[in-house]
Formats: C-alpha cells, structure tokens, sequence
C-alpha cells in the first residue's frame, strides 16, 4: 500500500529537531533508519501527521569510550555496532547480536536507537541492552533523563520515552574480568527477527564459580525482559550441564508467551529453554577463558 | 568452431541467454516498465469477505474524485471466461457473489496511483455475509450454501481410474504401508509481480502488453470478455520475471486493465502488489492424499490405492487438469501393474489454485516417495535398490497407457547413488545426521492441447532478407527458461551460421505464428521441433538454388561453418552471404515454415480423463538429499543435494543446470518453509516478509548432474528440463529426515516444531514400551 499523506520535515540540529516535536506533540513520528517506520506506514499501521528525520543531524553516529562505558550515538546503524573495533574488545555481546539482525540491508539502514525505541517483541537488541544494565539516555526541548534498562521497556511497542523526547544515546558497560557474553538466537525463517533471542552475561570463575550472571530474552513475551528465575538458580553456583538445563527451564517463567503464525506458544516457551541454555553455556565458556561454544549444529557424538 | 561428439557446432553447448544483457543491466522492459503518453493506472478493489453476496455497488463517489477517469464493475463485462473450456467460471469482475478474500469487485482508472487508491476507498459495496467453506474435506461434505450453484457438494470434479487389478495386487503384497499426506499450500512467487498496459488505440483496436506465459490464450479470452474480435486484438508478452505457472492462465488484472481501457478509451496500466500477486494466485493447491501401497519381500510395488482431495479454491482455473496429473503420472514413473486412483477437485472461499511448476504432480510424489521409503525399511531393503526393482523397461506403455520412448530414470539412480556416496552414507551417519533419496518425472508438453483441435500446437516462421539476417518468429513465450535461446540455437545449428546471425522475435500475435504457451514444459520440445522443421525448411531452400546454381543435386551439398559446400568438389562452395543472394534470385522470397503436433501415438488412452498425462516425452529425475537435524529445535539444514536429472539431449547445458537448480531449491522451499497460512479464508502472511522463499542464505550446496536419454522424437533428442526434478526434491529431504532423526513428517512444510512433537511423540512410544529409546537416541545436547 502507498502511506497515507504526511509532511515530511527534516532539522539539521538536534534542538530544531527537539522543537519541530515540541510543535508536533504525538501527530509526529521520528524517522532515523525507516526500517520499521516506513513498513509500518505502508501497511498503515501507522499515519503520523509529521514525520521528522532525524537522519540529517550531524554528530549522532558515535562510538567512544567513557571512563567504564561506552557511549553510542542514537543514530549508528546495526553495521557499524556489527564492525566497531571499540565494541568488538570491550563489549562485545552488542556486536554480536547486531550482526544477527535482519539482513545487510537493514543492517546498513536500521540505527541502534530506531531499534530500541521501536521495541519490537521479536527486535535483538533489547534482550542484550537487559543483560548488558544498559541506560537510554533520552532529550526533550525541556531537558535530559536517564532511564536504565530495566525500566525502558514498558510493553509491546511501548518504552518510557514520551511524546516530544528522542532517545539521543546509549550507554553500555564495559566488560569486566572473567566476563563472558554469548547472544543465540532462533531466526524467524521470512523477516530473520528473533523467534527466541537470548543474550547472557556471566562472571565466573575459571573453576565455573558463577559469581553473577544476567540473562535478557526476547521474542518470547510481548516485551523485552530479565529471566531471574534463571540467574537466581546460577548465582553463586558452580556450574554443570545439569545446573545450566534445570535452571534455563525456567527460561519463560511468568512469561505468557506469543503465539503467532510461525511458532506457538508451547514451542516458543521450549525454544526459550533451549537458547537460553545455549547462551548460557557460550557466555560462561569464555567467561572461564576456554574455547568457544560448541557447534550450531546437530547434537554432536551420538551415533545411531 | 570446435565440434562435439555429435558433429554439432551449438546444440550441447553452453551459452549465455540472449536476454541475460538486457536484464543482468537492467535495461530490459518488464510489463510494468513500460509507459505510453496519456497512460491510467489501474486499481483492483477486492472483496473483503470470504463469501458474500453483493447487494449493491456504488462508484459515484469514486466517480467524482478530480483524476478517476473510469470505474467498472462487473456489470460493464458480464461473460464469463475461464482457461478450461469446462471452467468458465470468472468475469472480470464479481457479479452476484464475492467467492473469496482478494476477489475482484470493481476497479477504477485515474492519472496517479495515489487517486486510483483513494478513490477504491470511496467504493460503497453492500454486502450479505455468507459462511464460508475452508477446508476441502468439510466443503465437499456441503449440501447447501455451495460456491458455485452449479458445482453441488463444492465439487469441482472427480475422476475415479482403475488399472490392473489392485485387489489381487494387494493380495499379493508381503508389506502394506497406509499414511494420510498433507501438502500445504505455495506460490510460485515470482520476482516480478503481474503487470499488465491495455492501451486503447487510435484505430479503436487494442494492445495488451502482459506478464503472460499464454499470450495466445488471452488473445481468446480478452476478445471474449470484450466482446471484440481477435482481428482487432494484439497481445505481446515482453520480458517476463518468472512465471513457474502463475502467468498460465488468465490473471485478473489482465481482464480489468482491458475493461477499463476500453471504457475510458485511454491506455490502462495495472501493476499487482505482492499481496495482490498472493490473492491472484494459482500457485499449488492444498493436497490431502490418502494413499496405499503394497509391496512384496523382493522389493516389487505390487498394487497403489490412491485417494487425492484438492483445495482448489472459489475458481475453477486448470483444476480438473491438475488434479487429472496427479493420478496420471502417480505411478507411470515405475513398472506398476495395478493402481487405483480417486481424485477430487474441491471448491473453497479462497483465491483459485493454478499450473505451479511441477503441475499435479509435485505433492502426490512427495505421498509415493515417502511411503516407498517407510515400506522399503519395513521390507529390511535399501530405497534406492527398491526403486531400481520397480523400473519400466522402456520403451513400453504403460498401464494407464502413456507411452514411454526413452527412459534415463536408471542412469539418474546410478549417478545419484555414486556421486551422493549413498552406499557408505544410508544408515550409517551420526545421530542428527542423514540421507534420503526419491524420484520423480514430468511430461515434456502435453500431447492433447487445452482446447481440442487438429491444429498444430506451435508454429514458427523464418524469413531471410538482403541483408542475410535469419529473423526467426515463434510464438512461443519466453519466461526466463530459455525459450528465445534454445530456438536460437536450434536455427543457427541447421544452417549452419552463429548465433550472432539470428534475430528472434516472439510472442506478438501480430507478427508471430501461434503458440500454445509457456507451460506443462511443452517449449523446447514443441517449438523446438517446429523451429528444426521451419530451419531445415530455409537450409533446403537454400541447398536448392545453389545446387542449381552448380548444377548438382541438393544431396552434394552441406551447411557448415557459415558456407554451403559441395561434399566432394571444393571449388563448388558460397558463404552463407552468397547462398542468400543465389536463393532470393531463385526464389523471390526467403520464407519458410515449421510446426509441430504430437504424434496419434503418443495422445493416450481413451477412458474419462485419459487425455490429461500423454505427452510425447518424459523427463526423469533422481535426487538424494543430506541433512542435518537439530533434535533440541527441530530446525533442519540440508546439507547438500545431488540431484540427476534426465532431458534427453542437454541443448545448452547451461540452462539445464540452471533449471535443476531452480527446480531443487523450489522443492526446497516447499519441504521446509514456504506455506501459505490461512484463517479463515484470510491469507496471514501475504508478502515475501513472512511468506519465505528460500535465498542464498539457506539454499543447499546442488549438484545437478545431466543425463541424456536421447529421446527419439524431441529435437536433437531433447526433453524437458524445467520441471521434473522439483518434485523429488521434497520426499528426498523428508526421507533424509527420517534417517537422520527416525521420524517421518507426513506434512509440508516440514517445520521445527513438526519435527519436535514427532521426536517427542517417539520418545513417549519408546520409553512407553519399556524399550531403550529405540535405535536412535535423542540426543542430550550441549556439553560443557
Ligand atoms: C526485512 C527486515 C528484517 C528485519 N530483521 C530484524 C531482526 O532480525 N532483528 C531486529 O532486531 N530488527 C530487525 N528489523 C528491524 C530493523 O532492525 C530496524 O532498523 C529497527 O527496528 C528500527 O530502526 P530504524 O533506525 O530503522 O528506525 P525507524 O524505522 O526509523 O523508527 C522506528 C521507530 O522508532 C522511532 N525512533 C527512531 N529513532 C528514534 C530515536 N532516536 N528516538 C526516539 N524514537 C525513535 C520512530 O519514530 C519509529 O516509531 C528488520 C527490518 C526489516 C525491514
């Protein structure tokens, strides 16, 4: 379908930018990649009045240290999070699971603060922005607020950013020692979103002391969310195969999953056990410094 | 030029398509790139509802909009059409009933695409909800509330055959095997979505440019529904992105762009969206078949019982013909004496299933290679030995009277089981890893055309000037498969010149001699032989005057390299340049002309349905399938294909290969991902967003191997390439599955969680019996 009308506007400053929303209040939709944005008008699921781009201002596409975190510009796209060398040494969970989204094209379009504020339930990025305590950091014409990870995602579709207020920055922390980070992620097999993702962040020893760990999951609810039923059942534990699998069958507690034409309900809470053990298993792998994780592929050894 | 084996200079060879430049730059013109000044765009509005029957429709609001020149309903074009004389079922536009959700209400015709959609939305219908029918099995059960008044039960057909003795078949059978086989529904999906420019002329008559692979078809159809003669109608199919059957019949949009320009006497364009592309259609239906077969200890099928029910959807299109392929080539692909076969044809409220790739034949061949699989393992015997047990000895008829003249099914068995290393691999890889192998065959053109008539099938004409150009005209339509190319070849072969020589101008009902269309693989055969016989035609024209010229008989000469020879005097030779002026001087005009009919013997049996199958040729395929299965997830990755397909002679390897491979990687999809999903009559993933075709991401490694049964009467020996190996393709991964996993999936698309309830279902059975988890265990995943 062709988008209805609409009146395209696009603020080279962050300020004219801030004040074109002011203006606007909710008639208005920011545009930054399009790549959900533009989809959702042409089914029009979505009919903003005003679009404000936001692709044009200058100085919102960076990546740099500081102190122990590391500050990315709402605007950098899913490539550059993919092959930023910064990332890469000092967080890499965020790379990986960037080079999971989509395809090369969304990838060269889609920015990390798009993403994020579009909280889609099948998106990557917010399972790991869980595991990773990262903050949004987000402006209005009246000011600027931090809002931490765990607080962001309100629903599907939904975050705490308001009318009027663009999600300018994202902070992540930088990897501690005997960190290990893992994203595994069950593909959609048309659109390549996430039918399961789960990020894990451990901390262990190199005997497999579990000192902390955090496991993000998305694609199974309608939102984004923390699985603490599983880090209460690994912290401060010495790991096992069994530990690991009984713990990440509470993947999707109190989680009352999707159902949609690709996988049920049932399949996605069991999908939610498997990936999540899977990440868990790679996260604390090179948390106690040994090889990476065991091959994607079928179950190795047995013979028939 | 370097000679083949065969003494041929281009036949066998490989060379690029004559269109590839123009489409590999993007210069070439699809339907939707063209344009002419003054030109409407189109828009179809469609029926919301599943079943409903229309109280009124008003378009004054429409109407009024600044920019909407015309509107029309079905009102404005009341005769009905339909691709099959017994289905003329459609009209351009609904009249009475809206049958299924996407069917075509009215349209309009306005300057923009914008105004065009806004001023659907100002379309007023009134409609009366009807239930609907969805699922074939409970519509055939229908008393009331039919589709079609004129269909009772929502049966479009059924044909009931019955060859041999399957009692006594039966009777003798050491091991019986009975499944229940689901196919699900695809779309052919092709790249480029259906566009269609009517453009009212000057002189009153009308143009139609259209993605078509049919175009003499819609010449008929168009002058039906227009009420105008053919005389005044010229249809022309430029570059077509991929048919695979969805362009085979008459496709909505192609009706209502020629309503509309008629009307508003003004060029109309209407260019499908994706979704539009999945509410037109025709791809391949639905397909429930209950099917058993018997077979004895020494690995011979003695008897097939066959119970085949269609969702064909709210039209009839080409379903009795589809579901007449299914039962027909059934069994014809092996030595079986006795088969029973029962075909039902049902109507639902959803778009109109069609001729997809493969037509009728695909998802009954998916049924019969996994049940022959299941029985050769019950049998303790290799599938591949059971299938070589049960080979025709060709050239034979056979039971349900197609007649087979060549048969390199053996050679693609042999070449699979060496090159896939079945023998070390069958049985004996790891858990989670397997291999399956199945076959399959198709016809090479239909020897009884769709309209009965003694006319040829296909003709070509050739015509030769001063300026020593061959201009070959064909009417047969290029969709991507080679057609313009493999007429070059075969032109340039005969008389000897390069192919550089030939000019080819195709399927243009005002400059071309008819074709019957691009389908059930009937080109290279068809047309190519009418092509061979139109070129041999203008070589003996030409051997004529320069052995005149000479004074020898025609027989001293040859054509090679360009030059018309003597065979014996060397001194007695032209260049192709020269013959050409000795042949205008002797014969005023260089034309000549070839067609092409299947022979008496080659069109069948004479029972009720017996015309749907014949064909002059068959094409045989051979594939085994490696698999990796994921026992945790259930998602499985095919490792590789090899995949060996018969086509008599290979005229240009290149394409050949190119069509296994396509072949194989639509099989692919079909096995494990496409599906269209359907609630209620609405279809849930109407874009290529969620309906996934497979890419290059997920596509297996192929390796297709050619076998060349030179086929007696195909020209040069050729059969067709485009369809027959995709059939095999689906049942070799299913069978790979099951000896990767030990669980058989009886439903396409073969998906994770299909797999999974499958594993858990055996495990359950296993732990059940007291059993140690079978043969195969399930894996306990990762390690540590
Ligand atoms: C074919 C396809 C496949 C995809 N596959 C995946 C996948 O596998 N995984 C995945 O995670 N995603 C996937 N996506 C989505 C993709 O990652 C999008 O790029 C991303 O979700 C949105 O980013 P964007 O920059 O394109 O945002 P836009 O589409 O421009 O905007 C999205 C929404 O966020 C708002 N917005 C954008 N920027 C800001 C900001 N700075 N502050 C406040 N609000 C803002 C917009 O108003 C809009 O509501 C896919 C998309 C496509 C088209």
């Amino acid at each position: 379908m062709i988008p209805a009308e609409f009146e395209y506007q696009a603020p080279k400053t962050l300020d004219e930018a801030l004040r074109a929303l002011g203006r606007h209040g909710d008639e208005a939709k920011i545009l930054a990649g399009g790549h959900s944005l533009l989809p959702m008008m042409k089914l029009r699921l979505a009919s903003p009045r005003y679009v404000v781009d936001i692709g044009r201002i200058r100085g919102m596409d960076y990546i740099r240290e500081e102190r122990d975190k590391i500050a990315i510009g709402a605007l950098v796209t899913h490539a550059q999070v993919t092959t930023s060398e910064l990332l890469r040494a000092k967080c890499p969970l965020l790379p990986e699971t960037a080079s999971e989204i989509g395809d090369m094209q969304v990838r060269n379009r889609g920015t990390i603060g798009g993403s994020i504020a579009h909280a889609d339930p099948a998106a990557d990025y917010p399972a790991s922005i869980l595991a990773l305590d990262a903050e949004m950091v987000v402006q209005s014409s009246s000011g600027k607020r931090t809002i931490p990870a765990a607080d962001f995602f309100v629903d599907l579709l939904t975050t705490q950013i308001r009318p009027g207020e663009i999600l300018t920055e994202v902070r992540v922390p930088v990897k501690r020692a005997g960190e290990g980070t893992a994203y595994k992620k069950f593909h959609q097999p048309a659109s390549g979103f996430a039918i399961v993702g789960a990020a894990a962040r451990v901390i262990a020893s190199k005997a497999g002391q579990i000192e902390d760990v955090a496991l993000g999951m998305t694609g199974v609810g309608s939102k984004a969310y923390r699985a603490t039923a599983v880090e209460k059942s690994l912290r401060g534990k010495t790991a096992s195969e069994s530990l690991i699998a009984e713990a990440c069958g509470k993947a999707a507690q109190g989680i009352d999953p999707l159902a949609d034409i690709f996988a049920s309900a049932e399949y996605r809470r069991e999908m939610a056990s498997v990936f999540a053990r899977r990440a868990i298993i790679s996260a604390l792998e090179k948390a106690m410094g040994r090889a990476s994780s065991p091959s994607k592929g079928a179950a190795p050894g047995k013979t028939k | 030029m370097a000679k083949d084996t065969n003494g041929y200079n281009i036949i066998g060879k490989p060379m690029a398509m004559t269109d590839a430049r123009a489409k590999v730059t993007g210069l070439g013109k699809y339907a939707d790139d063209l344009s002419v000044p003054g030109m409407l765009i189109g828009k179809i509005l469609h029926s919301p509802h599943a079943h409903a029957r229309i109280r009124s429709i008003d378009t004054s609001q429409a109407e009024a909009l600044a920019g909407v020149k015309v509107t029309a309903t079905g009102e404005d074009a009341r005769n009905p059409y339909g691709i099959l004389p017994i289905g003329h079922d459609e009209r351009a536009f609904a009249l009475g009933k809206a049958l299924y959700i996407g069917d075509n209400i009215a349209a309009v015709a306005a300057t923009t695409p914008e105004v065009a959609e806004r001023a659907l939305d100002l379309i007023r219908v009134d409609y009366e909800q009807l239930p609907g029918w969805f699922d074939p099995e409970e519509s055939m059960k229908a008393s009331s509330n039919w589709i079609n008044e004129e269909r009772p039960q929502n049966i479009e057909k059924e044909y009931h055959h019955v060859f041999g003795d399957p009692e006594k078949g039966f009777g003798e059978a050491d091991f019986i095997a009975e499944e229940r086989y689901y196919a699900g529904e695809v779309n052919q999906a092709a790249m480029e979505p259906h566009a269609t420019l009517a453009v009212w002329e000057p002189d009153n008559r009308l143009t139609v440019h259209s993605s078509t692979q049919v175009p003499f078809y819609l010449h008929r159809t168009i002058a039906a529904v227009c009420e105008m003669p053919m005389s005044q109608i010229r249809v022309i199919k430029p570059l077509i992105g991929g048919g695979f059957g969805g362009k085979s019949e008459i496709i909505p949009l192609e009706v209502a762009a020629c309503v509309l320009a008629k009307k508003a006497r003004k060029p109309v364009k209407i260019t499908y969206t994706r979704e539009e592309v999945f509410l037109a259609h025709r791809g391949r239906p639905i397909t429930i078949v209950y099917l058993k077969v018997g077979l004895s200890r020494a690995g011979k099928i003695t008897a097939v019982q066959a119970r085949v029910i269609q969702d064909g959807g709210a039209y009839c299109g080409y379903g009795p013909v589809t579901v007449l392929y299914s039962g027909a080539l059934l069994g014809a692909i092996y030595d079986i004496a006795n088969v029973q076969y029962d075909g039902f044809r049902v109507l639902t409220n959803k778009p109109a299933c069609g001729a997809m790739r493969g037509h009728g034949t695909v998802n009954v061949r998916f049924a019969f290679e996994s049940i022959l699989d299941q029985l050769s393992h019950q049998a303790g015997l290799d599938p591949l030995e059971v299938r070589r047990r049960n080979l025709l000895k060709a050239p034979c008829i056979t039971a349900n009277s197609l007649r087979v003249t060549s048969y390199g099914l053996p050679e693609c068995i042999e070449k699979v089981f060496e090159r896939s290393g079945w023998a070390e691999k069958k049985g004996n890889l790891p858990y989670g890893k397997g291999v399956g192998m199945a076959c399959s065959h198709y016809v090479s053109g239909a020897a009884n055309p769709i309209i009965r008539s003694n006319m040829p099938h296909t003709t070509v004409h050739i015509k030769i000037d001063r300026d020593a150009a061959v201009t070959v005209y064909t009417g047969a339509s290029e969709i991507g498969q080679g057609s313009d190319t493999m007429q070059v070849q075969i032109a340039a072969e005969i008389l000897g010149v390069s192919t550089d020589r030939i000019k080819l101008v195709a399927a243009d009902t005002e400059l071309t001699p008819i074709d019957l269309g691009s389908y059930s693989s009937r080109v290279t055969f068809m047309a190519g032989n009418a092509c061979l016989n139109a070129a041999k035609d203008m070589r003996d024209q030409i051997v004529a005057a320069v052995a005149r010229k000479f004074g020898c008989a025609a027989d001293d000469f040859e054509v090679k390299d360009g030059r018309i020879s003597h065979k014996s005097d060397a001194g007695k030779s032209l260049s192709f340049d020269e013959a050409v002026t000795v042949a205008l001087e002797f014969h005023g005009a260089l034309v000549a002309r070839g067609t092409y009919a299947p022979p008496e013997t080659a069109r069948g049996g004479k029972f009720k349905g017996a015309g749907v199958g014949p064909s002059p040729a068959y094409s045989y395929s051979a594939q085994v399938a490696e698999v990796t299965v994921d026992p945790e997830t259930g998602q499985v990755r095919v490792d590789k294909i090899v995949a060996a397909h018969d086509c008599g002679k290979a005229l240009n390897p290149l394409t050949v290969e190119g069509q296994i491979e396509g072949s194989v990687y639509m099989g692919f999809g079909q096995a494990l991902q496409e599906d269209m999903i359907w609630k209620d009559g609405r279809l849930m993933n109407p874009s290529l967003l969620e309906y996934r075709i497979p890419a290059t991401k997920e596509n297996p490694e192929i390796e297709s191997i050619i076998v060349e049964s030179i086929d007696p009467e195909g020209p040069f020996g050729a059969k067709e390439a485009g369809e027959g190996s995709l059939a095999a393709t689906i049942p070799a991964i299913a069978n790979a599955i099951f000896d990767a996993v030990g669980v058989r999936i009886n439903s396409t698309p073969i998906t994770p969680d299909k797999i999974l309830d499958a594993l858990r279902e055996k495990q359950k059975l296993a732990s059940g019996n007291g059993a140690n988890a079978a043969n195969k265990p399930v894996a306990a995943g990762g390690r540590l």
